[in-house]
């Protein structure tokens, strides 16, 4: 039988327990697949808002560029690439659940799953315990993720293959690799360009090893 | 504002850590800057008319501060060193990935000096600094080098990116270049050479450490407002589809293009332009340097439909060939298939040469070859068997290409540094003088572009510091001929935007020198730049996020002088080494045969010549008579330091206090050939 867990947050908000109805999260954090250019522009708006001290450091990221899941790692070729970043699981996320202190909550206004870093003890259990390595560790020994700049990502404008440059380039038209949007907005995204999955949402397409797309 | 310079002294395995201060970067700005500084201060206390293949010389690696701060704008590392095959000042560009993570190692610049026993790397990581045995990596290209090396070294603490060298480098080849990442060539002057000789096969980085940022709220601001920017800039679009590929049909338009030892100004057949390129070949995907919102580059790979060629390099991966790439080999060799042209951008990659110098050499002997200037006897006696030297005929040139690398033959040896001093050579040996055919210009460096109807163009291959070349400055103005532009850097002026005439044609290319100075001395890509140096992304823009990141503000003027500070000191580096007026001179092709073809049909670069480099030294404010730097100017630049430098040396005009001549040595007899 499944214990019910109701945890306290810092601000008064709660976990929502399993039949609970969730309230609709506007938007969300998506990421398509070979698209990305390996630029690092993501990594290193990402440190630069977030390193202390006035300091650009890219392990302070808390999104990373990885070889795309369906390339081997090792491949001479690794063509793909794809930026690792926390999906902001539903509820509880996998990183909460293995807490021993209860140090994340929910950002009332974004949903945003982020660790307090007053509770936190350093621990690094949340490292392993995501299932898609997101939650990085700071020279510092401080555990970061991904907080969604309080509703305004910085990796997504900074993207250099961001929305902006969809329409205005008249015989170049592509998708970008970060997106910011809804469910129903992505979901019409992917209807135009299949081939370009969420990597969470979709995990049939890292199956298909066939040809990458092209991103001219 | 401060950085941390590296020190390794391969002789004695020394490694000492200093910090540039905030000073340095006051007076050099950073980048190439610093970098030519570094080389100055070497050279006062070694023999600047070393070999420069001789431990005396140094490598000097340098990032500019810009790199990698998350501004967009690319990353372009440096390396600055005396030239092996044009014996006067070296330097070359280069991205990748390398010179973003450099500077997180903890050190910005790097200076490697002696030689060591035998092959080393040098690995960093976060300040730690090991001199490794690299007697497994000796023999392999670049690519196999940065493959293997990745390995090694593992992803922690962070991935590792290299600066290596191929065999054409181990080999020290003159016109060798230094890899970045295993692709991204620093091709001119022979950086590849000089590690070559100091047995260094690679410097490899991996770094955590963080760079210090003035205001970093404000370059944030920065960063977005650039964006918008190029969001509404159409050509960024084009940019990104094409790199630089689409100069192919605007150097097709006005006769700019360099098509068998310039014989031609147009590129022959239908297949060679850049909407084949980007429709037939599949882009697997986008590769950048690090921290650049265009990404010119990408990854692709022949699938043998391409092209009839196409079938022989079914499965070759490489990334996009640029535009010099293709007019060294569609041009110059006259090789009509897109397949070829990247395979050749690729085999001179993984050698490590600059297929500029290289096919410069290849097409004067083909050339040579198609006058019945040389019979087949000596064709055989020059290669140790039959050669076709048929334009365009790819197995050969890759035969020739291996020649080079490894000097097999006499013609390995002889045109080890290049076409000039190959045409020399070859010239000496044969008793007849042959250099009518070979295409050069400043310090014998060649290029593979037509500038007989392009005065800027054509004083910038005579007066550039490092040689001939493209990048020190850009002629643009005239090129697209805007008037524009013109307006804006000559108070109202329009000349300069019309190549037809002399006028302000030396003044534009000391200007653009002075501006591309300062760029390079950022540590970013000249390319946003180039887009539209008026209204998308113009200097002053670049001073902004300059001051954002090392809060150093400056004016526009104040700027201006900190590039032509620059260009002064690379100046003074090849007048101690006794360059004159006359060394700033090009080709007898360039300046006495008319343009033969295109809009500018007839045209002849002696024409204008003289003019315009007098306009040029005007400009410059140097003596028109020696060439020599003037102490007046010198200390309007605040190098008094430097000037004392050059009259000690004799190298400062109306100073001269002895009558001993100094000539740069081009020492043919010196030149060994293997029996």
């Amino acid at each position: 039988m499944q214990e019910v867990r109701q945890k306290e947050l810092v601000n008064g908000e709660v976990w929502y327990q399993p039949g609970d109805e969730v309230p609709n999260v506007p938007t969300k954090l998506f990421a398509l697949q070979n698209l990305c250019t390996d630029c690092k522009m993501c990594e290193i708006a990402c440190s630069l808002i977030h390193s202390p001290d006035g300091m650009l450091n890219p392990v302070w990221t808390r999104i990373k560029i990885d070889h795309a899941p369906q390339v081997s790692r090792v491949s001479k070729d690794g063509f793909g690439f794809m930026p690792a970043l926390c999906h902001h699981c539903a509820n509880p996320p996998p990183c909460a659940e293995v807490c021993p202190t209860d140090a994340f909550y929910y950002d009332p206004k974004t949903q945003a799953a982020v660790i307090d870093q007053d509770k936190c003890i350093q621990c690094m259990e949340c490292v392993p315990g995501c299932p898609f390595d997101t939650v990085f560790v700071a020279p510092t020994g401080e555990l970061l993720k991904c907080d969604l700049c309080g509703g305004d990502p910085v990796c997504v404008k900074a993207c250099s293959t961001r929305p902006e440059m969809l329409n205005k380039g008249k015989q170049y038209s592509r998708l970008p690799v970060l997106f910011y949007e809804d469910k129903a907005a992505f979901g019409k995204i992917l209807r135009q360009k299949p081939e370009a999955r969420d990597e969470v949402g979709l995990m049939q397409a890292m199956l298909s090893k066939g040809k990458v797309s092209s991103a001219a | 504002m401060e950085s941390g310079l590296l020190r390794v002294d391969l002789s004695t395995g020394e490694i000492k850590r200093e910090i540039l201060p905030h000073s340095m970067f006051e007076r050099w700005v950073g980048g190439s800057g610093i970098n030519d500084w570094l080389l100055w201060e070497h050279f006062l206390k070694h023999d600047i008319t070393c070999d420069a293949r001789s431990p005396d010389n140094v490598l000097i690696f340098g990032v500019g501060p810009l790199a990698g701060v998350g501004s967009g704008i690319g990353v372009k590392g440096r390396l600055t060193f005396k030239s092996p095959c044009y014996g006067s000042f070296g330097d070359s560009t280069g991205g990748g990935k390398f010179p973003y993570i450099v500077r997180f190692s903890g050190y910005d610049y790097i200076v490697v000096t002696g030689k060591a026993p035998r092959p080393v790397y040098i690995h960093i990581c976060n300040s730690e600094v090991t001199i490794c045995d690299a007697a497994h990596l000796w023999g392999k290209d670049s690519t196999q080098t940065h493959e293997a090396l990745k390995k090694e070294l593992g992803d922690y603490p962070s991935e590792a990116y290299t600066l290596s060298i191929g065999q054409a480098g181990e080999n020290q080849v003159g016109i060798a270049g230094v890899i970045s990442d295993g692709w991204r060539i620093h091709a001119r002057c022979g950086g590849g050479a000089v590690m070559g000789s100091k047995n260094l096969k690679a410097i490899v980085t991996q770094g955590t450490q963080g760079i210090k940022i003035d205001n970093p709220a404000g370059l944030l601001e920065w960063s977005d407002d650039f964006r918008q920017k190029l969001d509404a800039n159409e050509a960024a679009y084009g940019f990104k589809r094409r790199g630089t590929l689409g100069a192919v049909e605007m150097y097709q338009k006005i006769g700019g293009n360099f098509w068998r030892n310039n014989q031609g100004a147009m590129f022959r057949g239908d297949e060679v332009n850049s909407d084949n390129w980007v429709k037939k070949y599949h882009k697997y995907s986008e590769v950048c340097s690090s921290d650049c919102y265009i990404a010119c580059d990408g990854r692709y790979k022949i699938e043998g439909h391409e092209s009839d060629k196409a079938q022989k390099y079914i499965g070759e991966s490489f990334r996009h060939p640029e535009y010099l790439t293709t007019g060294s080999s569609a041009g110059a060799l006259d090789v009509r298939d897109w397949a070829e042209v990247a395979h050749w951008g690729k085999i001179t990659n993984e050698y490590g040469i600059d297929n500029q110098d290289l096919s410069c050499s290849i097409s004067f002997l083909m050339e040579l070859k198609q006058r019945d200037i040389i019979s087949d006897r000596d064709v055989e006696e020059l290669f140790g068997k039959p050669q076709s030297l048929e334009w365009g005929n790819m197995e050969d040139i890759e035969a020739l290409v291996e020649d080079v690398v490894y000097q097999k033959n006499p013609f390995g040896w002889l045109f080890r540094d290049g076409a000039y001093h190959g045409a020399l050579r070859y010239s000496e040996q044969k008793g007849q003088n042959f250099m009518k055919y070979a295409m050069y210009g400043k310090g014998g460096a060649s290029f593979t572009e037509e500038m007989r109807a392009f005065p800027t163009w054509m004083n910038n291959m005579a007066v550039a510091s490092r040689g001939a070349d493209h990048l020190k400055g850009i002629g643009l103005i005239e090129k697209f001929q805007r008037r524009d532009l013109s307006k804006a850097y000559f108070n109202g002026r329009t000349e300069a935007a019309d190549p037809t005439i002399p006028d302000l044609k030396g003044a534009s290319s000391a200007v653009l020198e002075n501006q591309v100075a300062l760029l390079n001395s950022y540590g970013v890509c000249l390319f946003h730049w180039l887009l539209d140096p008026l209204s998308f992304a113009p200097e002053s823009y670049y001073g902004e996020v300059y001051a954002a990141v090392t809060g150093i503000d400056r004016t526009k003027e104040e700027r201006m002088l900190d590039g032509e500070r620059i260009c002064n000191l690379e100046k003074a580096f090849n007048s101690r080494i006794g360059m004159r007026r006359e060394h700033d001179t090009i080709c007898e092709r360039w300046m006495h045969e008319p343009c033969p073809e295109g809009p500018y049909k007839g045209r002849v670069a002696g024409d204008m010549f003289e003019q315009v480099l007098d306009e040029y030294y005007e400009w410059r404010g140097w003596d028109k008579d020696t060439g020599l730097q003037t102490r007046k100017k010198m200390e309007e630049l605040g190098l008094e330091d430097v000037a004392d430098v050059l009259a000690a040396d004799n190298a400062m005009a109306g100073e001269s206090r002895s009558s001993r001549a100094v000539h740069v040595k081009v020492n043919v007899s010196d030149v060994g050939i293997p029996d």
